[in-house]
């Protein structure tokens, strides 16, 4: 299986260890309830927030709605910008690429910015077997990275990690004790990665978004660590999804108003860095080499009807942040590389509904992510759609299809919706005992049907 | 006096009449004339929620033979008062009816219900269907407020208390840890009041087989019969 699959029963044999263990609750409550409040305090600061939230979705449909023109556009000026384009069909041509870069460039060491797109190939195995070593530099992916874990949200992604579990981590990494207060954490991974950026031979970042007019991309970080990566090394290698294009500079302003806003609540991130091309004749930074992949690997079968509007999504985190289900589960859960409500949608549509049936059905359907949604995604009802898909594609099981249809038929008149509720009555016994009746029971009383109301 | 169709829902019909008799005193008290079409099944909603379009078309077609368009609707529940005017007209291809939710419906009237809630404090909790769907959320607290009731806020009044038809047994566990957090949330009032029956028969289960000290009563109910201490 590949790195975006999942089998059926996944999601909730996670969700229930993720349960049971009080600190990752602690930690998912107090760090989405962080990030959900700045979220909004600092949308509440707009005028008007329905006209930039309309604006920032044309944005992005403008371009998804043409979306090879604008991949040809990017890509004939950023070539003629000396930059290099390529574009993967899937997660193993892509990784092939980078890992041909780096060994073309005689690479050993990689410094990585933050880049899900990356996760999502799966790169770092892909360099390590070809010899390179991937060392991530944002701070919260490093600590994983020792850990050995991937994400599990796609702006904070160690936010399930106490200060005591980062400063076991940091301490083996560096060989001295460090002790858990956050200032000294900081200082010793700032420490430890201060010599991979000096001394690594290909810098590896992501893209948030490209701008089809000026063969330009735009990264965004909190750390610096992404303009370190991106302009120390020889080489830099940036992986962008194929839908993270807007079309201009101007509409790029406009995006990243709302990107900051909804990830972390600020009004512009610390380091917005826009890069054009790799160094020019008479510059003195910027890497030799720069190539873009442009990173396809299952996004073609989005723009088919009402799920292309799915590609607008610009990874902001905002439905994780509001989610009562991730705020239960967590990202491990929805699997290794895009969790919430927008990997929910997102990973059955790249992967097959077949390969992640359960995530349709991950959610209570109580739409806070499409409200919260800066570009106007309808989350919940992409959801409800892939599950008629799930129907309709035969993934959902014979059971539950002959039970609703059995059912359907039974409360299509009311003497049959009569009949079959007198057959509960009797039946209330042993509502508890199997199937749908015996989870619902598992935790909570089952409803007393007595007299029906029709009856009185 | 104006006519009223009350859609008791199959919930309500089947698990909580009371409260769907609650919700036909409140509307004659209110001075219209409740009409309970005979033929009314079910909106269709769980099979819709569960992707089974073919299944809920045929339940839903009830619902369309059922009422008429002559009067407006009313239901005591957000969920089926969602469905039934959001998504069963493009369900079923048909012209679109007049469904209120039942507190939306009294606060329109300008319902004021009688003050036999004076010194109770309770939480009142929104539905997700009405919340983000019937965008209503003050009527039902009003009309708390107007029955003399004290509302003691959730913390976290957004989240969802993990109902959610099918998803209530598919993911059990997490619904339950949902569900325990809305009854955390109100410990201090003691009471939850919701106007969906889905929420209510969700966490008053939970409520009754962990012991909870809260009890979880339909909005109807606390308004024609007030809350007990």
């Amino acid at each position: 299986m590949g790195e975006l699959e999942q089998a059926a029963p996944r999601f909730r044999e996670i969700a229930r260890g993720k349960l049971a263990n009080a600190h990752t609750q602690a930690a998912l409550d107090s760090s989405t309830d962080r990030l959900r409040t700045h979220r909004i305090e600092a949308w509440a600061e707009l005028a008007d927030v329905e006209a930039l939230r309309e604006r920032a979705h044309r944005i992005r449909m403008e371009v998804i709605d043409d979306l090879d023109g604008h991949v040809a556009r990017f890509t004939a000026a950023l070539e003629a910008r000396g930059g290099h384009v390529y574009f993967a069909k899937t997660a193993a041509e892509a990784s092939r690429y980078v890992a041909e870069v780096c060994t073309r460039r005689g690479a050993k060491l990689a410094a990585k910015s933050k880049s899900m797109a990356t996760e999502e190939i799966e790169l770092n195995a892909a360099l390590e077997a070809a010899g390179v070593r991937p060392v991530e530099t944002d701070l919260g992916e490093y600590i994983l990275q020792l850990a050995g874990e991937h994400p599990v949200h796609i702006v904070a992604p160690a936010i399930e990690k106490t200060a005591a579990e980062v400063a076991e981590l940091l301490s083996q990494a560096g060989g001295e004790d460090v002790p858990a207060e956050l200032e000294v954490l900081t200082a010793a991974a700032r420490k430890q990665l201060r010599e991979v950026f000096l001394t690594a031979d290909v810098g590896i970042t992501g893209a948030n978004f490209g701008i089809s007019s000026t063969g330009s991309i735009c990264l965004v970080t909190n750390e610096g660590n992404g303009r370190l990566v991106s302009s120390l090394p020889k080489t830099h290698v940036a992986i962008m999804g194929m839908e993270r294009l807007v079309p201009t500079t101007a509409d790029l302003a406009v995006l990243l108003k709302v990107l900051a806003r909804s990830s972390t609540g600020q009004k512009i991130s610390v380091y917005t860095t826009v890069i054009t091309g790799p160094r020019r004749a008479g510059e003195e930074d910027g890497p030799e080499e720069l190539h873009v992949v442009i990173l396809d690997n299952g996004r073609s079968n989005l723009l088919r009807g009402r799920y292309r509007e799915m590609l607008a999504c610009i990874r902001c985190g905002a439905c994780l942040n509001v989610c009562p289900v991730y705020r239960k589960t967590g990202g491990a859960a929805y699997g290794p590389v895009y969790s919430g409500p927008m990997g929910a949608v997102l990973v059955p549509l790249l992967v097959g509904l077949e390969h992640a049936p359960s995530l349709p059905h991950a959610s209570s359907l109580c739409g806070a992510c499409t409200e919260s949604c800066p570009v106007k995604i309808p989350l919940h009802e992409l959801l409800l759609d892939l599950r008629r898909d799930l129907v309709e594609e035969g993934v959902a099981s014979r059971f539950e299809r002959l039970a609703f249809t059995l059912w359907s038929f039974a409360w299509s008149s009311t003497w049959g919706y009569r009949v079959s509720t007198r057959l509960a009555r009797l039946g209330q016994p042993l509502a508890g005992k199997a199937g749908p009746g015996r989870a619902w029971a598992s935790g909570r009383a089952l409803p007393r049907l007595g007299r029906r109301y029709r009856d009185r | 006096m104006p006519a009223v169709q009350l859609f008791a829902t199959c919930l309500g019909d089947l698990a909580f009449p009371d409260a769907v008799a609650d919700a036909e005193t409140l509307l004659g008290r209110a001075g219209f004339d409740v009409v309970f079409p005979g033929r009314q099944v079910c909106c269709g909603q769980p099979a819709f929620n569960s992707g089974h379009r073919a299944a809920a078309r045929r339940v839903a077609r009830s619902f369309a033979r059922a009422f008429t368009r002559d009067a407006p609707i009313v239901t005591p529940s957000g969920s089926c008062a969602t469905m039934a005017s959001h998504y069963l007209p493009e369900l079923l291809g048909v012209e679109p009816f007049e469904v209120w939710e039942l507190s939306a419906f009294l606060a329109e009237a300008g319902y004021r219900p009688l003050p036999s809630n004076e010194g109770r404090r309770v939480a009142y909790h929104d539905s997700c269907h009405m919340l983000r769907e019937l965008h209503v959320s003050e009527p039902p607290r009003r009309l708390l407020v107007a029955s003399g009731a004290e509302l003691v806020p959730f913390a976290r009044p957004d989240l969802c208390c993990g109902f959610g038809g099918t998803f209530s047994v598919r993911q059990a566990e997490v619904s339950l840890a949902m569900a325990d957090d809305k009854l955390d949330g109100a410990r201090d009032a003691g009471t939850i009041v919701t106007a969906d029956p889905g929420c209510l028969m969700h966490l008053r289960g939970r409520a009754e087989r962990v012991g909870a000290p809260v009890q979880v009563v339909h909005l109807a109910t606390a308004l024609a019969r007030g809350l007990r201490g």
